[in-house]
């Protein structure tokens, strides 16, 4: 547990600083980041294209340098180190492969690099060939294996070295949906199996939460919010989070009660208590964030009456917007039986499970 | 704000720094440059600019006689770069869309004039054309005055319409053959989509073409030289000035005239029209090129590409059989005198020490251009763009320029006077037959400098087309720059390598104008050597040294491409694994 | 396979540079006199059959480079701090008259000097005459009679309009040759002032006035007009008239009569202008600071030598031999035969650098009409 607190990897207050293309001013790529990564943690950063994890993974891999800030790697300060010396492997979202060599001389190539000797480079890769299910696929070229094959060559790739830190810069992104799914549950299990620290971006919500012990929220080279996918999810730190997380319905509410960290307020002609992370007082308008899954519908002409604008059935689940007094709010309801299938321009009665209620200032 | 963008080169600097090889590999590369192109053309142009040389500027610019000279040269430039393009684009088009018989063996003897010396399609061209031509007289018995412009233009056109031809026909096969399908669906006719689609999109490729072709003809030496006849151009004015009357300061001011011009081109041709290209090529065409099969276009164009071929084959057949012919059209008697001359007699010297020079230069300008290629792709650092074009200019420039440049410069020992050290030679004297050894020096570097931007231009274009996170997952795996160099980027632009490596020797053998100041008593040049014996009218003997020096270069390429290998490894596999 | 062509590669790479480093010693060297550079100005066959010669009998390593006259005197100029050559062989006096009065001759007199005509040893024994020729027209046959005119007998005949386009000279500032014939032209101008009026043809001392020049540059304006092409080297309007390239070319006549022997026997022919041809005394001398003094002396001894003068006719170069006792050819010259013009090498010498830059700048450029 001291090991966790003094972190395996720490960025300090670092920044990168690119000039524009024009010449004339500048970018913040990554604007003042601290995070501190703990001994075989995975974690996550994930933002929208242009929010600063790329370049922040970059610093760390050390390809970029930082303007400003420090990166220490088990307390050394790295910052200024090339990336070669860096003892962190990295798998690249075009996977890399260097294509004019077998899987094998891909593999050990790093091996190689660090003069291992000859039978101990075939026993280790062997072995990592192994553990990646690509045994006799030692001899191919790259361009002879199929996208999740050569995914797997990268990763072992990397493994291989048995580098302090494994980066990826989403690997994922080029596979179809289905291999994407199966080789996520394969990383995540030789991550946890080997033990090591991982750092992963992505712009795939679902992935990250798949996978990570921690999230990285980034947004505009800032970080929004670090934490356990649970309560990113459950406990977004702002709207942004919210709605960059799954969906979300935003109800404004005005504070009418405060007892303790308890706020209570109504929310669609309900009375809700709620808990907030911060101390609203009486008469502030607040911002209620509402899960589409934490929405009920009903026939049920006692309940506050909605309009269905569009009804979606998707099998496992229905998916309906529908207007409660001019807003539009998305209402998700999973294994919907016959009578719960609603359909549009039908007026239904709209309530919510209130323990699911997290307030945002507004 | 301002101390922030100031902050970054620094902070790339400091970057470059941290990998000491890359940082002292920079170093050299732009020392490199700096001394073997920059300061020829700058010592030039400082020449130009003294009291005399103005006075010569005055002078050539105001004179009648030297507007008409300077008239020429722009005159048989756009000319050539005209006719040139012209025939260029045809072979291109036909080879491309139009299906027809002996395609393959068309193309190869469309490839043939970048491996032929110089003069060796001027010699030929006289002997067949000329007032005493087999053909023109021998045949049709009209004494036809080649000399001169029209002369210059069929041999420089011929010289030089390989360039656009290749140019042209890899940028047609890039075009997306989807756009002729678009096109033919909403119903164009296959001349309207060639006037409407496929010319349009190939504007920037046959401008690219017409000005690479306008500056190699304005900067040709050696055919002026032979057949320019009472047709003056520039070049062979800087040749006599220095030649016959070693004023180096006229040759200086002729030579920044022409220059302006080719520079002129150069900048046009990099910042106008790369820009404006249209043809994205992305390696793979989504299908194949529709044919042209209509007989009426079909074997009119036919006609025109087997009569370049046949007209081309007869060209080097003359050569081939003046060397084995006592005299080509007077006694054609067969012999091996020639190659007697060249292989055992005196030649033996020029074709053993051009060997020799090319095959030193030759490593040295690939590796150099690949290297500059990786720097400049690959690496930020302030002044990338002016290494680029300072390498460039190694090719912009006329070789007359490049040749006069290094006798300015390098004639005498450069030193430097340090403080306490006293004067340091910092370069020995490296032109003229008293330097270090024996002027070769001077020459291999002419030969670098000439052929480095070639080298350059196919390891940018490899290059672009490789991921850079491949080279940077070397890294990541603990690999440091030298390293992945050697072990990741060379293999994978192996083709650009092959090719850069084949093109610094062609260049280095058949470079005339850039080394005819430089030959000395102890380092002969085959193409000087060649030059002596065209001038003479020894034909025979002229065209025993192109026969070899074309043979040299073939075996050159054989050698290259087992000991470099054509390929990348990756493209190998698709047959070995599937 | 990869490893293996890595290897060759280098192999390759290493077999290109080694000669070139075991080589770079020798030029190094210091005037070892195990070695001579020759600057040699004749035909390239010639220097190639004297070089070889002189290397066979003394041992001494011998290399040249061809250059016209002009262009060695240009190149002599150019590097006089630190001279490439060590001897100069061939090529008009006149040459070797301006570079002396430049100061890049170094005198010296060879035992042999002696057995010369007093016309063929400079002023201070700055230069000797190694072999003598004159100055003729080199006529394609056929070409004549396609133009039915009959091969040029005089300097006016080469102004004839059937001709234009049709002749071809070297250029004076590149070729002896053509400096040869352009102050022959000169000196027929100044006889032609000197018999209307005493004193306007030639100067006190016996040189050329302004005068001729200016009228020699006025029939070389006029005979422009006639020129194809300047070549660089002397002799090769002679090849061109051998293969048909043009009708009459001003060349030694030494130089016709070796094509006619080497093949273009009946195809080409030689006349002399009735009114008076020049002549060269091929010179040679030492170069000032040669590198190689010694063995360049050796060189000047030796090329006096009937043995050495001997050598020209091996690659049938059919000038005269300066040392009498040399065998002659009958194919060579006689100079009894022909109308030879007072030639004054001083005075050639000596306007020179400025004639060949006055027809560069006049003459050379203009357009034909």
């Amino acid at each position: 547990m001291a090991n966790e607190q003094v972190g395996t990897l720490v960025l300090e207050n670092v920044s990168k600083i690119f000039p524009q293309r024009d010449g004339q001013g500048e970018v913040r790529a990554v604007d003042n980041v601290s995070l501190t990564i703990h001994e075989g943690e995975f974690l996550t950063l994930l933002g929208p294209s242009g929010c600063g994890k790329t370049t922040t993974l970059r610093l760390i891999s050390g390809f970029e340098m930082p303007s400003a800030g420090r990166i220490l790697l088990d307390g050394q300060d790295i910052s200024h180190r090339p990336p070669n010396k860096r003892d962190m492997a990295m798998v690249f979202q075009s996977y890399a492969l260097f294509p004019h060599m077998t899987v094998f001389n891909n593999i050990a190539y790093g091996l190689r690099i660090q003069h291992v000797s000859r039978s101990e480079i075939k026993a280790r890769v062997d072995k990592v060939l192994d553990l990646m299910g690509l045994h006799n696929l030692g001899e191919r070229r790259p361009n002879e294996l199929s996208g999740g094959q050569q995914q797997r060559v990268a990763l072992a790739r990397s493994l291989v070295v048995e580098p302090r830190v494994l980066l990826f810069d989403e690997p994922l992104s080029n596979l179809d949906a289905k291999l994407r799914v199966q080789m996520r549950s394969e990383i995540r299990n030789i991550q946890r199996r080997l033990n090591i620290t991982s750092v992963y971006v992505t712009h795939d919500q679902v992935e990250a939460m798949a996978l990570s012990d921690r999230v990285v929220i980034m947004n505009e080279g800032q970080i929004e919010q670090i934490d356990s996918p649970e309560e990113i999810y459950r406990r977004p730190v702002s709207r942004f989070v919210a709605d960059f997380i799954g969906r979300a319905n935003f109800l404004p509410a005005t504070v009418e009660a405060v007892t303790d960290e308890q706020v209570t307020m109504t929310l669609l002609g309900h009375k809700v208590t709620a808990r907030a992370k911060f101390a609203p007082a009486v008469g502030d308008q607040l911002t209620a964030v509402l899960r589409p899954e934490a929405l009920l519908l009903k026939s049920d002409p006692n309940l506050p009456q909605a309009v269905v604008k569009q009804a979606m059935y998707l099998g496992a689940s229905s998916e309906y917007i529908v207007d409660v007094d001019g807003q539009e709010l998305v209402v998700v309801e999973s294994d919907p039986s016959t009578e719960q299938i609603f359909r549009e321009d039908q007026m239904v009665g709209i309530s919510f499970v209130a323990e699911t209620v997290h307030l945002l200032a507004q | 704000m301002n101390h922030l963008i100031r902050g970054r080169p620094i902070a790339e600097f400091r970057r470059i720094i941290q990998d000491p090889v890359l940082f002292i590999g920079l170093i050299l590369v732009v020392l490199f440059v700096s001394i073997t192109i920059l300061s020829p053309i700058y010592a030039m142009v400082e020449e130009s600019l003294t009291e005399e040389g103005q006075e010569l500027f005055d002078r050539y610019l105001s004179s009648p006689v030297y507007r008409n000279i300077i008239r020429n040269t722009l005159e048989m430039g756009l000319i050539v770069a005209a006719t040139g393009t012209a025939l260029g684009f045809l072979l291109a088009y036909i080879q491309v869309k139009v299906a027809m018989p002996f395609k393959r063996l068309m193309h190869i003897t469309y490839l043939i004039p970048i491996i032929s010396p110089p003069f060796a399609v001027a010699s030929a061209v006289l002997l067949l054309l000329g007032r005493n031509g087999i053909i023109s007289k021998g045949w049709l018995g009209v004494r036809y005055d080649i000399y001169g412009l029209d002369g210059l233009t069929l041999v420089l056109t011929l010289s030089y319409f390989t360039v656009a031809y290749m140019n042209l026909k890899g940028m047609m096969q890039a075009l997306d053959p989807a756009l002729d399908e678009a096109a033919t669906n909403l119903g164009a006719s296959k001349f309207r989509i060639f006037r409407t689609v496929t010319i349009p999109m190939l504007i920037p490729g046959i401008a690219g073409s017409f000005l690479l072709l306008f500056v190699e003809a304005i900067a040709d030496l050696g055919n002026p030289l032979v057949m320019g006849g009472n047709y003056e151009v520039l070049s062979t004015r800087i040749y006599v000035s220095i030649v016959g009357l070693y004023n180096t300061t006229a040759a200086a001011v002729l030579s920044v005239i022409l220059l302006v011009p080719s520079l002129l081109v150069f900048m046009v041709q990099r910042y106008w029209i790369s820009r404006t290209s249209v043809v994205s090529v992305t390696g793979k065409p989504t299908g194949t090129p529709q044919q042209i099969t209509h007989p009426l276009v079909r074997w009119p164009l036919f006609a025109v590409g087997i009569c370049a071929s046949l007209f081309i084959l007869l060209v080097y057949g003359t050569i081939f059989a003046g060397a084995f012919t006592k005299i080509l059209n007077v006694n054609n008697e067969f012999t091996l005198d020639h190659f007697d001359f060249v292989i055992n007699g005196y030649g033996s010297e020029a074709m053993k020490d051009t060997t020799q020079l090319a095959a030193i230069a030759t490593p040295i300008a690939g590796l150099l251009g690949m290297i500059i290629a990786f720097l400049v792709v690959r690496k930020k650092f302030m002044g990338r763009a002016a290494l680029d074009f300072a390498t460039m200019l190694g090719i912009a420039v006329p070789g007359t320029i490049i040749g006069i440049g290094y006798l300015l410069v390098f004639n005498t020992p450069n030193e430097i006077t340090l403080p306490l050290l006293g004067t340091i030679e910092v370069i020995p004297k490296l032109t003229g037959g008293r330097a270090i050894f024996g002027g070769a020096g001077a020459i291999i570097l002419v030969f670098i400098v000439r052929s480095t931007p070639a080298a350059l231009r196919a390891g940018v274009a490899a290059l672009s087309q490789i991921d850079p996170s491949i080279e940077e997952a070397s890294i990541s795996l603990g690999a440091d720059n030298i390293g992945t160099f050697r072990r990741i980027t060379l293999p994978l632009i192996r083709p650009a390598f092959f090719s850069g490596l084949v093109y610094a020797f062609a260049r280095s053998m058949t470079t005339i104008s850039a080394i005819i100041f430089l030959t000395t008593s102890r380092t002969k040049i085959m193409t000087h050597q060649i030059l002596n014996e065209v001038e003479n009218g020894r034909y025979g003997n002229a065209f025993a040294y192109c026969v070899i020096l074309i043979g040299i270069v073939l075996t050159a390429i054989v050698i290259l491409s087992v000991a470099v290998g054509t390929t990348t490894g990756a493209e190998k596999s698709i047959e070995g694994g599937a | 396979m990869k490893k293996l062509s890595i290897l060759v590669f280098c192999f390759l790479l290493a077999a290109a540079l080694a000669p070139a480093m075991v080589a770079s010693p020798a030029a190094f060297v210091e005037a070892q006199e195990d070695t001579l550079t020759v600057l040699c100005t004749p035909q390239e066959d010639w220097c190639i059959a004297m070089t070889q010669a002189f290397e066979e009998e003394t041992g001494i390593e011998t290399s040249y480079v061809r250059m016209s006259s002009g262009e060695s005197l240009a190149r002599i100029r150019a590097t006089q701090d630190d001279p490439e050559f060590s001897v100069w062989w061939g090529g008009p006096a006149d040459a070797f008259i301006a570079a002396y009065e430049e100061g890049l001759i170094e005198p010296y007199e060879p035992a042999l000097a002696s057995v010369l005509a007093p016309n063929a040893v400079g002023v201070d024994h700055a230069w000797h005459g190694v072999y003598v020729g004159a100055l003729g027209f080199c006529s394609n046959i056929d070409f004549l009679e396609e133009l039915g005119i009959e091969a040029p007998t005089s300097w006016q005949d080469l102004l004839a309009p059937e001709l234009k386009g049709n002749v071809a000279m070297a250029h004076p500032a590149t070729s002896g040759t053509a400096f040869t014939a352009f102050w022959t032209v000169v000196t027929l101008k100044a006889d032609e002032l000197e018999a209307a009026e005493a004193g306007t043809g030639y100067d006190e001392n016996g040189a050329p006035t302004e005068a001729a020049i200016d009228n020699a540059f006025e029939y070389f304006g006029e005979l422009h007009q006639n020129i194809l092409q300047y070549t660089r080297s002397g002799s090769a309007p002679g090849t061109m008239a051998a293969n048909g390239e043009i009708a009459v070319a001003i060349i030694f006549s030494h130089d016709c009569v070796k094509l006619q022997v080497e093949g273009f026997e009946g195809v080409v022919m030689t006349t002399f202008p009735e009114e008076g041809t020049g002549y060269e005394i091929g010179g040679m001398g030492l170069i000032k600071g040669a590198p190689e003094p010694e063995a360049a002396k050796m060189w000047i001894e030796w090329a006096l030598t009937p043995e050495a003068q001997a050598v020209a006719a091996t690659v049938n170069s059919l000038q005269l031999p300066t040392n009498p006792e040399t065998p002659v050819s009958d194919l060579s010259v006689k100079l009894e035969e022909v109308n030879l013009v007072n030639y004054n090498f001083i005075a050639a010498g000596t306007n020179r650098t400025a004639v060949v830059e006055r027809f560069d700048a006049e003459i050379a450029p203009q357009p034909v009409e």
